[in-house]
């Protein structure tokens, strides 16, 4: 539904291409379009506005030089402040010196709390503790069990005393109950509260005042909109809130609420929730999560993907190969065999800003989507001479018909077998190197 | 259900909103220096209500058209009006109000994403029509969170109606499919199904209330079907993408917008309108069961600007 905001930009520049510096009128309209796809992402507007008055600033000074697209540049300058804002290295989750840890978990309904808390005591069960879910929410109908549930799935203790303790007064029966138990990390899930509910508001400042708690961590939607700001306030406000929890990031939502969240209550965001199984929960990373609130499709993943699929100089030569034209069946069937690893064509496409309006990526992506597929082009390559791999052109019909008896397979699969490696090579001497997609 | 009374409990659910913070409507419309910062202060309204970029340009876009010297003198009253106007017709809507048809069977499907609140809904839903003496019975097609088939056996003693029973990890076209069996035995005219939440891009889950349609379609050909689709007033811009995902697998006849009663505007549901033209059709508004009203845009609008 929102055009990329690389393609935004690329029609901005193409204007201006030959210009090498951007005038005050470039600038403002490069401003309008981060804006927008600020807006569109849930980044509060008054966010939106105090980042946007500090950005227009640093795109004047920093000089748009000559040699580099000024598209990248823009980028490489609002993603660097999107990244910092969001915080530049991990914050894990703070571990008492005198155990048990006790983190309670806190947000309005339906945010997720509940999922969270077993994904979290998965989390610290995989680092060698020995983690207590205690069930608090007294008021929602079947809440207790769900935990319970959910515990007893991923076979994680839960200590819940029904209905009709106060919460308070379940988490100090809680720690008595996990010193026998020898358990050191106490995970609270709580009841999901309005920030205006003072009764509710005031349960969680009960628990606050009179249990040693490490963490307080906030549980956020990510599909959550403008009003996310007002209520993480009062939470932060209540109980000085540690952390933060993204929850749902598994759909297509951009996001924004993290940059809001962070600029305006500098909690640092921990943990994302990517999926309903107990594992789907990763450590937070403020540069994958500043292109995606950009909707620059998940650069960093891919670059992450192949580097683990390539080593270094594999790439740089690979790279080289491309350059000089010199890429050929050989490395074509090598390159298919590798990205498979690295997930189907397709989505590797969808990955990459650029790639994802190429014209016949249709066909492209058929290939390698399937294993049939690979071994009929592994057959074909292996009928080929070695002049004939690395210099296909030479490939006339006499040579096909000799290749297709020899490897079991129809013309049509030969045609199209060099079709779509001319139409890559072809794609790759226009498109970005493998290289240049880092921002650094 | 009392219409006067309905509008006064759901204006009280607001009043704590108006309270907490201070709604700049009132100042927006009288303090304004000029055009341009009246337009700068409506643009900021429209977005904090979370209505949108594209919908609040084209609203914008009707203010920048007017001259604003004429009104000058009223202090932007005016404009308030026109605000409301241009809010109410977009949200104005042909599709009928929830009915139930006597002759037939009513079913009611809810679905959402996760925590959009479909399960309470459902309660609450049930709670208002057994109070008007209908038969209904509750189906858990939510058979995949943990504790959901508890949670609506809970809601639906509350309300004094069935629910037939299932468990964890069965197939929800086949809960659904009993349902319909059961209503039709035991002369029920209501079925209320609650299905499991499901984000939007999940093709797999997609196909599986694609699939629970097609055996109501089978089962219950001659039946009046509700879609009701729950959307979280909290939601961002993420809600159009959810209604139109949702919309296009299901044909979704209205959307019951939930969780009022805290501090966000709900203005999405203007954008998902403008998009989409799903109607919205049901408003719940604080925790207990007798929380929920049809939906009016007049009243919408009036308690979004007063």
């Amino acid at each position: 539904m929102f055009a990329s905001l690389t393609d935004k930009f690329q029609t901005i520049f193409k204007k201006i291409k030959n210009k090498g510096k951007l005038n005050e009128n470039d600038i403002k309209n490069c401003l309008h379009e981060i804006r927008i796809a600020l807006l569109e992402a849930d980044v509060n507007y008054k966010v939106v506005k105090e980042f946007i008055d500090s950005l227009h600033d640093k795109i004047q000074q920093e000089k748009i030089s000559e040699s580099l697209s000024p598209t990248q540049q823009i980028i490489k300058i609002v993603n660097g402040e999107i990244t910092l804002t969001l915080g530049c290295k991990q914050n894990d989750l703070s571990i008492s010196p005198a155990p048990p840890t006790i983190i309670m978990l806190v947000g309005l309904q339906g945010t997720g709390k509940t999922t969270t808390a077993v994904k979290l005591a998965n989390y610290f069960r995989k680092k060698g503790h020995l983690p207590l879910l205690i069930a608090t929410d007294i008021y929602r109908p079947a809440a207790i069990e769900q935990l319970q549930v959910l515990g007893e799935k991923s076979n994680l203790p839960v200590f819940s005393m029904g209905k009709n303790e106060s919460a308070v007064n379940i988490v100090k029966a809680a720690i008595k109950y996990s010193s026998k138990k020898n358990n050191d990390v106490l995970i609270i899930d709580t009841a999901g509260r309005l920030h205006i509910d003072d009764k509710l508001m005031n349960e969680l400042q009960e628990i606050n005042e009179n249990i040693p708690l490490q963490e307080k961590l906030l549980i956020v939607d990510a599909m959550a909109g403008q009003d996310a700001v007002n209520s993480a306030k009062v939470f932060c406000d209540k109980i000085k809130v540690s952390g933060i929890i993204l929850t749902k990031l598994d759909g297509d939502t951009r996001g924004g609420v993290a940059l809001s969240l962070k600029k305006v209550l500098g909690v640092p965001i921990k943990f994302i929730g990517i999926g309903e199984k107990v594992d789907n929960f990763e450590p937070f990373h403020p540069e994958r999560m500043a292109s995606r609130i950009l909707g620059m499709g998940d650069v960093l993943t891919l670059i992450e993907k192949v580097e683990t699929a390539y080593s270094k100089d594999e790439l740089e030569k690979l790279d080289k190969k491309m350059k000089d034209h010199n890429f050929d069946l050989n490395d074509f069937y090598l390159q298919l065999k590798k990205m498979k690893n690295i997930g189907s064509v397709d989505q590797i496409m969808d990955m990459v800003p650029g790639f994802n309006n190429l014209k016949n990526r249709i066909d492209i992506a058929k290939l390698g989507d399937r294993e049939g597929e690979l071994k009929k082009i592994e057959a074909i390559i292996s009928s080929m001479t070695v002049e004939e791999r690395e210099n296909p052109s030479i490939i006339n019909g006499n040579r096909r018909k000799r290749i297709s008896r020899g490897s079991g397979t129809q013309l049509s699969d030969i045609n199209r077998l060099l079709k779509q490696f001319y139409q890559i090579k072809e794609m790759f001497k226009k498109g970005p190197k493998l290289k240049s997609f880092s921002f650094n | 259900m009392n219409i006067k009374n309905i509008f006064s409990q759901f204006k009280e659910g607001l009043y704590k909103t108006r309270k907490e913070f201070s709604n700049k409507l009132g100042f927006l419309f009288s303090n304004s220096k000029d055009k341009i910062d009246f337009l700068e202060k409506l643009e900021e309204l429209l977005i904090l209500s979370d209505l949108g970029t594209s919908a609040t340009a084209e609203i914008m876009n009707e203010f920048q058209q007017i001259n604003f010297r004429e009104y000058k003198e009223n202090n932007f009253i005016f404009f308030k009006e026109k605000l409301k106007v241009i809010l109410i017709d977009i949200l104005n809507s042909t599709a009928p109000d929830i009915k139930i048809n006597e002759n037939r069977l009513n079913i009611i499907m809810l679905v959402g994403v996760n925590g959009s609140g479909k399960t309470s809904i459902a309660g609450k839903i049930a709670y208002r029509l057994k109070n008007i003496n209908n038969d209904i019975i509750m189906v858990p097609a939510d058979t995949f969170r943990a504790a959901a088939i508890q949670q609506l056996k809970i809601l639906a003693c509350k309300v004094g109606a069935e629910m037939i029973n299932t468990k964890e990890g069965a197939d929800p076209a086949s809960v659904v499919y009993d349902g319909i069996s059961a209503a039709r035995a035991r002369k029920k005219n209501i079925v209320i199904i609650d299905t499991a939440g499901r984000l939007h891009t999940k093709t797999n889950l997609m196909n599986e209330l694609e699939k629970i349609k097609r055996v109501i379609q089978k089962e219950a050909n001659d039946c009046s079907l509700e879609i009701l689709q729950t959307i979280d007033a909290t939601m961002g811009q993420n809600a159009i993408a959810q209604a139109e995902f949702f919309n296009k697998s299901l044909g979704v006849t209205g959307i019951a917008l939930t969780k009022m009663d805290g501090t966000a505007k709900g203005g999405i549901v203007i954008a998902i309108k403008k998009e989409l033209d799903i109607p919205v059709k049901l408003i719940s508004c604080g925790e207990k069961l007798n929380n929920l009203y049809d939906f009016k845009a007049e009243k919408f609008v009036e308690a979004l600007l007063d």
